[in-house]
């Protein structure tokens, strides 16, 4: 039997004209949106953000829609993380990627290093560097070029409920910030008067060293300690002083209220998946006596308890007197390479993560912005956010490597590890180092 | 039995070959393009270090040798082993007893049937944020059942020793696809046997160990493999469980790496490392891995499993 005699290639080809006809083309360009000007040409914004900071970003988009004359920009949540670009890889590779992406800041040399970036120097961004920060504009460098604009940053600090104090029988002055940094001594001591189990489990922990920002970079630098030494181009993570801050906070604190225990409080009242709404934070609903937060814990107290009377202070400190010390991170705004409105791109990013863009950030997220005049503008840090700002000029900032996704995750395990008890944290932290320091050597020297 | 000698294509069959070629050249094409090429590409990089950009540098066998010496690799090698050891026999026993149950001569039978098999055509995505409600140490179903009758409750996602095996539990959701297969071997079963037994005085158990289960075993072989190499696999669980689409979790692979499985390192390698040359090394010691283990399961089998008429 013959199959469809003399036929076959003249129905397939139809087939494939009917196909193609049919389909929708899929190019980012064409009529602009609307809030866009007319005559401009669209520009695709990738963020990996949730509500509340998404609304304010997208607010920046329609304010920059509302003025550019030549570019109109289309903001798309995509899913991804501070470390996790999956998304952005797999389309950048495939020729389907945005414009503008915005990404972890302590990443983008790690980024830059793999070739997902666009250097920016022909777009002039060099002669931006004297607006920003110090730290967040070599956070965005990678070889001495620029390839990324620092949008925001933040800063970390113990927040503590008052109530709960008085009603534990403790008087919250103890935490005044005028008194400088508590001792972690005196942190631990109120906590453990606020803890409450029934029926076993822990219904409020007094604090949760390991909780939201209780990060190992959090205690790492509350330590006095360095996780990069540039003049041997490796990373020491094993500092002793690093080590002291695993070992008092996850070895002996975590585990001195039962790792297990704190497990079950943590699924229950602050599950990471999937996060809670941020109205049931533990530290909001009263499950959590203090917490180590950033400045964006401001707006959520503000919007979702009005009414809790909370105090804020610096983080601890191994010993009275110390200087106290926090970290700053934050996002940056970039071009991933193959972007198809580069120059569009650039003209948002510049909006974006310039002195306009900024200011409705930090006004609308209680972050603070990386632009150095806003920061003298006190109307944008109402009570307690001017606090984090005086905090600033003696942050740390993680060090910005090629391979910082990689040492966030060996610090992170080292961090587990200690916790539970299943390596020294000086032997844990060792490993951490020389994982870190076998991918990082093809990179060495860095230059900033 | 002499095998038949090989026919030559005619004209009017090389013709309709032919005719047919452009027809099927879109598989062709996207097969060879989308399965064969990153197959043999992949293993080329996995002798390169490479970022997903730019160029691939020669690596010889420094992608392999690093495997060795990489504590992270044998965690999540042992945690998958762990993983499938466990998943694979219970989920063939699940998907055998609820094949029994979708055999049953009930007038709601086909009631069942698809309550049973509704689970394995839900996205596991969904499925597993379900499972994390439902485990809850607080709120949960499961752990409020446990205490009713006085079994302590368990951390299950908190917890490093019972993070693998809430995943194998809910691994068992699916195994309303295996189900199926194994209903239509039942049914399959002569009835006669059944009968000649009963006649002979054998009970239900004895029926159903010495006539079902051996008639049975090929698709018993057939489901420990393909479990087997989709076990090894395990992937999405993981990295739903572990807050991999949330990113901010106090461990970035569940309490302890427990549930940092093999896929799931593989996957941190390729996109947050930027690790392709490295990610594709392990690809293709998973791929052998996975060939040695069913040539293993098949050689295995030659002792237990009953082909009709052999």
């Amino acid at each position: 039997m013959r199959l469809l005699p003399g036929r076959g290639i003249p129905v397939l080809l139809l087939s494939v004209v009917v196909v193609a006809a049919c389909s929708t083309g899929g190019t980012s360009s064409g009529a602009p949106l609307p809030g866009c000007n007319s005559g401009t040409k669209q520009a695709l914004f990738w963020t990996s953000h949730t509500p509340p900071d998404t609304d304010s970003e997208q607010n920046i988009v329609n304010n920059f829609n509302k003025q550019s004359k030549t570019t109109c920009v289309k903001m798309v949540a995509v899913p991804g993380s501070e470390t996790d670009i999956a998304k952005l890889t797999t389309a950048v590779r495939g020729g389907t990627g945005p414009d503008i992406y915005e990404l972890d800041r302590f990443t983008v040399a790690e980024r830059a290093a793999a070739g997902v970036l666009t250097d920016l120097s022909s777009y002039g961004a060099a002669d931006m560097a004297s607006n920003y920060l110090d730290f967040a504009w070599k956070e965005a460098l990678f070889k001495g070029k620029p390839y990324a604009l620092p949008d925001d940053t933040d800063a970390r600090v113990l927040y503590y409920n008052k109530d709960m104090m008085q009603a534990a029988g403790e008087d919250p002055s103890q935490l005044d910030i005028a008194k400088g940094a508590p001792t972690v001594a005196l942190v631990r001591t109120l906590a453990n008067k606020l803890n409450k189990k029934t029926n076993g489990k822990y219904t409020v922990v007094g604090f949760d060293p390991r909780l939201n920002q209780g990060w190992h970079y959090t205690w790492g630098f509350a330590y006095g300690g360095s996780f990069f030494d540039a003049s041997t181009c490796k990373v020491t993570p094993d500092d002793p002083k690093i080590v002291q801050a695993f070992k008092d906070m996850f070895w002996d604190w975590a585990g001195s209220l039962g790792v297990s225990d704190l497990q079950t409080f943590e699924s229950t009242y602050a599950p990471d998946t999937p996060p809670l709404p941020q109205a049931q934070d533990a530290f909001i609903t009263g499950h959590l006596g203090m917490v180590v937060s950033g400045d964006w814990m401001i707006g959520l107290l503000q919007k979702y308890a009005p009414n809790l009377h909370y105090g804020i202070t610096y983080i601890p400190v191994p010993n009275q007197g110390d200087t106290p010390a926090t970290w700053a991170g934050g996002w940056s705004v970039v071009i991933p390479k193959g972007a198809k409105n580069g120059s569009g791109g650039w003209e948002f990013m510049k909006y974006f993560a310039g002195e306009d863009g900024q200011r409705t950030y930090t006004q609308q997220t209680t972050h603070m912005p990386t632009w150095k005049s806003l920061l003298t503008d006190t109307s944008l840090f109402p009570g307690d956010h001017a606090l984090f700002v005086k905090q600033l000029p003696v942050a740390h900032s993680r060090p910005a490597l090629p391979v910082g996704a990689f040492y966030w995750d060996q610090l992170t395990i080292a961090q587990s590890d200690a916790e539970h008890h299943t390596k020294d944290p000086g032997a844990a932290l060792k490993a951490a180092a020389d994982a870190t320091n076998a991918k990082l050597q093809p990179f060495c020297p860095i230059a900033t | 039995m002499i095998a038949a000698p090989r026919r030559r294509l005619s004209a009017e069959d090389w013709r309709n070959l032919r005719t047919a070629l452009p027809f099927i050249a879109p598989w062709i094409v996207g097969f060879l393009a989308f399965t064969v090429y990153p197959i043999v590409y992949s293993l080329y990089l996995s002798f390169t270090h490479y970022s997903g950009f730019g160029d691939a540098t020669p690596a010889g066998l420094d992608n392999f040798k690093h495997m060795a010496e990489d504590p992270l690799f044998w965690q999540s090698l042992g945690n998958t082993m762990y993983y499938t050891a466990l998943a694979v026999p219970i989920g063939v026993v699940v998907a055998i007893a609820l094949a029994l149950m979708m055999n049953q001569n009930l007038r709601e039978v086909a009631f069942y049937r698809a309550a049973f098999y509704l689970p394995s055509i839900l996205p596991l995505f969904a499925l597993t944020f379900i499972f994390i409600v439902l485990l809850n140490p607080g709120f949960g179903l499961v752990d409020y059942l446990l205490e009713l009758i006085h079994i302590p409750a368990v951390n299950w996602l908190g917890d490093a020793h019972w993070t693998k095996i809430s995943v194998v539990m809910l691994a068992q959701l699916g195994a309303g696809g295996p189900a199926l297969i194994f209903l239509a071997a039942l049914r399959a079963v002569p009835g006669e046997l059944y009968e000649a037994a009963r006649l002979e005085g054998a009970g239900a158990l004895r029926r159903f160990w010495k006539i079902t289960v051996p008639l049975i075993t090929p698709v018993i072989l057939f489901d420990l493999i393909y479990g087997t190499i989709l076990g090894v696999q395990i992937f999405t669980p993981a990295f739903v469980l572990a807050g991999g689409t949330s990113g901010g979790g106090a461990y970035t692979t569940g309490p302890d790496n427990s549930l940092l499985f093999y896929v799931y390192y593989l996957y941190k390698n390729a996109f947050q490392y930027s690790d392709m040359g490295y990610a594709s090394a392990m690809a293709w010691v998973l791929f052998i891995m996975s060939i040695v283990l069913s040539f293993a399961i098949m050689r295995w089998s030659r002792q237990w499993v009953h082909y009709e008429g052999a």
